[in-house]
């Protein structure tokens, strides 16, 4: 399949300190791909700079074969890659339902249309329909998460950057959270997603790169990653 | 549309007032208020829906004032100046934007002191329209007070209607978004520098045309007067008191300022200032959301009183 997203020697200092360090991968339409890597390997820093809120120290980002290294974040909204923060961020004065409709008139697609009805089917697919009216201020952990995902979709995005979407939930939330993805990428999106949880990587995503300190450290299929030493180095720690 | 009915009344009444007996300090008290109202309103756009607090808007309203001022010795007839104050004031707030729309919460607020305080020194020393010493209107038409107060009761529905109009509009929504968290508005596809100037040039426009209707009817404005801090404080002030983020707050706010403004300054001329700030503490320690606050936690509380007296049957 064509690519979608590449990114070339991508370098970010923080004064000093390497957060990523001349990192390169491509990512393949249709995808969903795992990003794992311990605490401060710089996966939402990666997250940050390819969705436009941080400018990178050096290195490439392209789109669909266009520039995309210094994007404004709301143009890489318009453009097709949206994102959801670790640490959900709602707009705290609205409903669930203008949550959702703030991604569906600004986001990607924004010709006028019947919001009542997508905003309705946005939260129905993340399994949310019932809370509409809520006030966001009002929700669980969970639901927040759930939220965070359905205003990224609303603004339908061709690449969807999910940063630990499944972070403090049960284990029955994460499973209906992955199954979420799974029928996101089947809808056409592509996914990157940050995670932790080894079993939940391997369950869901197609390809996996492995950051560690900044730098890549592998990448290949999930299988593989799971059983690579270097990768069980950086996790749990050499073996003596 | 019940909703609408009290506003419309409101409107009404005052549309008719002037045909019972008014004293013309009635008139006044009254016309001064719509200005006032009108102020508040533009500034709620911005410091209210966008959530960016200016003590800045005296330069709109000083820049409409002297706009209103110089057309009108130059023979242009007053109600075209007051769109072209307007204008001067939108232009204005591109020029105060641009750089401070780069910092956030308080920084943004010092820089808009900062830009306040130099654009009242710039008037103070400029020759061209008598420095300190003020600038004298001259109309050659009888003054009819009358027309003022139509005027200002214009100027304020107007303001008023731009409000609800921005509020309901996409650009609304997105301003809430920017006040809630700009970040994640940025990441949903808002641009918030764009959005923030856009919510001052029109919060400014209306600030300047207030300023411009104001000074036709004081026929005589100086630096100091309409742009001295305590009149950005003033204007801070208003939906501050009334309840900022809402359409009736800043109305509220409006009303309750300009009928007591007047005798606050004339009782405690050098004091006034600080009861404003004691106020705005109040305000901000008890009852953040102004007088609508208020009337919300009163309904509030009715409303668990009836619960908690209501028996089964």
């Amino acid at each position: 399949m064509a690519t979608l997203l590449s990114v070339e020697d991508l370098t970010k200092y923080f004064s000093g300190l390497v957060a990523l360090d001349r990192v390169s991968f491509e990512i393949r339409e249709g995808e969903i791909v795992g990003l794992i890597g311990p605490n401060g390997a710089g996966k939402t820093t990666l997250f940050s700079i390819i969705a436009g809120s941080q400018a990178p120290t050096s290195g490439k980002i392209s789109f669909e074969g266009r520039d995309f290294t210094r994007v404004k974040p709301f143009r890489a909204v318009h453009e097709g890659i949206a994102r959801t923060h670790q640490i959900p961020k709602p707009f705290l004065s609205m409903t669930v339902h203008e949550n959702v409709e703030v991604g569906l008139r600004f986001g990607r697609d924004r010709r006028a249309r019947n919001l009542e009805n997508e905003a309705l089917e946005i939260l129905e697919l993340v399994g949310i329909p019932s809370l509409a009216r809520m006030p966001a201020a009002a929700l669980s952990v969970g639901d927040l998460k759930r939220l965070e995902l359905a205003r990224t979709l609303a603004a339908r995005p061709r690449l969807l950057l999910c940063d630990e979407v499944c972070a403090g939930l049960t284990e029955s939330e994460m499973q209906s959270i992955l199954g979420l993805l799974r029928r996101i990428q089947a809808l056409g999106t592509t996914v990157i997603y940050v995670e932790h949880n080894l079993r939940a990587i391997v369950s869901t995503c197609h390809h996996v790169i492995v950051l560690n300190f900044g730098k890549k450290l592998a990448e290949g299929p999930p299988e593989k990653m799971q059983n690579d030493p270097a990768v069980i180095e950086a996790y749990i720690g050499k073996k003596t | 549309m019940v909703r609408a009915l009290p506003p419309l009344l409101l409107l009404g009444v005052l549309a008719i007032l002037p045909l019972s007996d008014l004293g013309p300090n009635s008139v006044k008290v009254l016309f001064l208020t719509f200005v006032a109202v009108a102020t508040s309103v533009g500034w709620n756009i911005l410091g209210g829906f966008a959530g960016q607090v200016s003590f800045g808007f005296a330069v709109f309203y000083g820049l409409g004032a002297y706009t209103t001022a110089v057309g009108i010795n130059l023979g242009v007839s007053p109600y075209a100046t007051y769109p072209l104050a307007s204008a001067v004031a939108a232009v204005a707030s591109l020029l105060v934007g641009l750089p401070t729309f780069r910092l956030r919460g308080p920084y943004f607020a010092i820089a808009t002191i900062g830009v306040s305080e130099a654009t009242r020194v710039i008037m103070t020393n400029l020759e061209f329209t008598g420095g300190a010493s003020g600038y004298r209107i001259t109309e050659h038409v009888p003054f009819r007070q009358i027309e003022h107060y139509y005027t200002g009761l214009a100027l304020a529905s107007l303001a008023v209607a731009v409000s609800i109009i921005v509020r309901r509009s996409r650009f609304g929504l997105g301003l809430r978004a920017i006040r809630d968290d700009q970040e994640a508005a940025a990441d949903i596809g808002v641009n918030p520098y764009a959005y923030k100037l856009g919510a001052h040039a029109i919060a400014a426009a209306l600030t300047g045309a207030a300023g411009g209707v104001y000074a036709r009817y004081a026929a005589f404005i100086d630096p100091e007067g309409v742009f001295g801090f305590p009149r950005s404080v003033g204007i801070l002030l208003m939906p501050v008191i009334g309840g900022v983020n809402t359409i009736s707050g800043p109305v509220i706010g409006g009303g309750v300022y300009g009928v007591i403004e007047e005798e606050l300054v004339a009782r405690f001329p050098q004091l006034h200032l600080l009861l404003y700030g004691v106020l705005v503490m109040l305000i901000i320690l008890f009852e953040p959301g102004g007088v609508i606050g208020l009337l919300q936690r009163a309904r509030r509380l009715a409303l668990r009183r009836k619960v908690a007296s209501w028996q089964p049957s």
